[in-house]
């Protein structure tokens, strides 16, 4: 089998949402001492990227996105033992703090954003649902966050994520971390209204929101 | 014996309420706390709601009980109160019922998925629902309302349960987005996977509810049509909220605009109509008199 076969084989797997698959492949390249790195970069990423298309388009919906994320996840957590041996050092595209701001318990939305950062690269720290504001912000200076990601599903929650950021410039910080807020009654508006550094509609407009955010 | 809501459907259009989260926000409801709460801690103010919405004309209004499945109410540790606030909720809505007029469960998502996307078995979904149709049967709502659903495995779970508790009728209402490819829920149910599901399982009423405006609840409706005799509910949102720096919420569509379009649902085979996010009484009252000219 050629290198451009094994890819293809890691993509479609990706795509196809087959964990054990995934898995399976991720181990193969362990034992035969594949180039990880290649593996990665030209097998599992393009493969999340096109379960993103295939959403855009309406051909997938959320159990398809939610089964391709977990494959990336597990195949990822088979290789890390073996990138950190080899002192590859998958650059990290950034260090994500999320949550559903207090008083909201809803997270079907920010789950989902979470796991889509994560499988495209984002060292990501879910705080859950009802997150108290301060709480973000202590997570994120002990990780030392690049982004804080706040999702809201009701307006009178929404309201949460102008708080925090009148919290940070209240303590001197804001510009410290950059802040993206999300949510269904949220939108660019209300982000500029509050001073929020970006807005996204959805999980997979998120992920090149935050590059761009992270590389500001 | 009273006539049941099904007799009355076979008579004419029927009005359900609207949008109810919104009015108990307005009476100072805080957030982050469980709605379903307030119908032991401030029953006068769900009642005073319930009785707009007669008073504005509905038929029949919904339990204050939208996240009372076991499930929901465990976000607030009120996982064992379930029972008792279902049933309150029907208790104190039954106080305020005028004469000839209806009222229905509401059962709305746990807000978790089924395996293999979430953590809950199939069992689990269908108890948490049974605990809740127990509650509501037992404080006497007249029908159930499973509503906005967005999973088809769901509401099949809710249905099964909802039946072990109840022989009360039972309505089924799922939500769907308008995608370029036509109307899907968030999980990738069709209509006609829905429809033909719920006719199967012989449920009472089918229909939609929330997120699509009144001009998009127009073509899902005349779909719908084609794909099924059984009476069908409409609820559509007033649009979508935005909030101002202010604080104040406003709905995209705007009662004049949201209004045009419930003449065309009804003519394309809406039975029950009703709101949904951003509609009130006001609204309401204005829908009484639509209906009644269609009727």
């Amino acid at each position: 089998m050629s290198n451009e076969e094994f890819l293809n084989m890691v993509r479609k797997a990706i795509v196809e949402g087959n964990k054990d698959e995934a898995e399976q492949l991720a181990q193969q390249t362990i034992a035969e001492k594949m180039d990880l790195k290649e593996v990665i970069d030209k097998g599992y990423i393009p493969g999340i990227q096109k379960v993103g298309q295939l959403w855009e388009e309406g051909e997938y919906f959320l159990p398809e996105l939610i089964m391709s994320a977990e494959c990336m996840k597990a195949a990822m957590e088979i290789m890390q033992p073996e990138l950190e041996k080899a002192q590859i050092a998958m650059r990290s595209a950034g260090t994500i703090v999320i949550g559903t701001v207090e008083g909201d318990i809803h997270d079907i939305g920010k789950n989902l954003v979470a796991s889509i950062l994560s499988a495209n690269g984002f060292d990501v720290v879910d705080l859950g649902a009802d997150v108290k504001l301060e709480k973000f912000i202590a997570k994120a200076e002990e990780v030392n966050a690049d982004l804080i990601c706040l999702s809201a599903l009701l307006t009178t929650t929404m309201t949460g994520q102008k708080k925090f950021i009148e919290r940070l410039k209240e303590k001197g910080i804001y510009g410290r971390f950059k802040v993206m807020v999300g949510g269904a009654p949220v939108n660019q508006k209300w982000a500029d209204d509050i001073d929020a550094d970006g807005y996204s509609e959805n999980a997979l407009t998120a992920v090149g929101a935050a590059k761009k955010l992270v590389e500001k | 014996m009273a006539q049941s809501i099904l007799d009355l459907l076979k008579e004419r259009k029927i009005l359900l309420d609207g949008g109810f989260g919104t009015e108990l926000i307005k009476d100072g409801f805080p957030q982050g706390t469980c709605p379903e709460s307030w119908n032991e801690e401030k029953p006068n103010i769900v009642q005073k709601i319930h009785k707009s919405y007669y008073d504005a004309g509905s038929d029949a209004v919904l339990t204050n009980s939208f996240g009372g499945t076991t499930i929901k109410l465990q976000s607030h540790n009120l996982e064992k109160r379930c029972y008792d606030l279902n049933r309150t909720a029907a208790a104190i809505a039954n106080e305020v019922k005028p004469e000839g007029k209806f009222l229905g469960g509401s059962m709305g998502p746990t807000g978790k998925f089924l395996k293999p996307h979430g953590e809950f078995s199939e069992a689990q979904f269908e108890d948490a629902y049974a605990e809740q149709a127990r509650g509501l049967t037992d404080g006497q709502v007249d029908f159930l309302l499973i509503e906005t659903q967005y999973d088809l495995n769901e509401a099949l779970c809710a249905l099964r349960g909802a039946r072990k508790a109840s022989d009360l009728p039972i309505f089924v209402t799922m939500t769907f987005n308008h995608h370029p490819k036509g109307f899907f829920t968030l999980m990738g149910n069709t209509v006609g996977q829905f429809l033909e599901t719920m006719e199967k399982e012989g449920v009472s009423v089918v229909g939609s509810n929330c997120t699509l405006n009144s001009e998009e609840m127009v073509e899902l409706v005349r779909i719908m049509r084609e794909k099924t005799s059984l009476p069908i509910i409409a609820q559509a949102n007033a649009g979508k909220p935005s909030l101002s720096e202010e604080g104040e919420v406003a709905y995209s569509q705007g009662m004049e605009d949201y209004l045009r379009f419930i003449p065309q649902i009804i003519t394309n085979g809406a039975d029950i109509i009703g709101g949904c996010c951003g509609t009130d009484p006001d609204y309401i009252a204005l829908m009484s008199e639509i209906v009644k000219r269609s009727s």
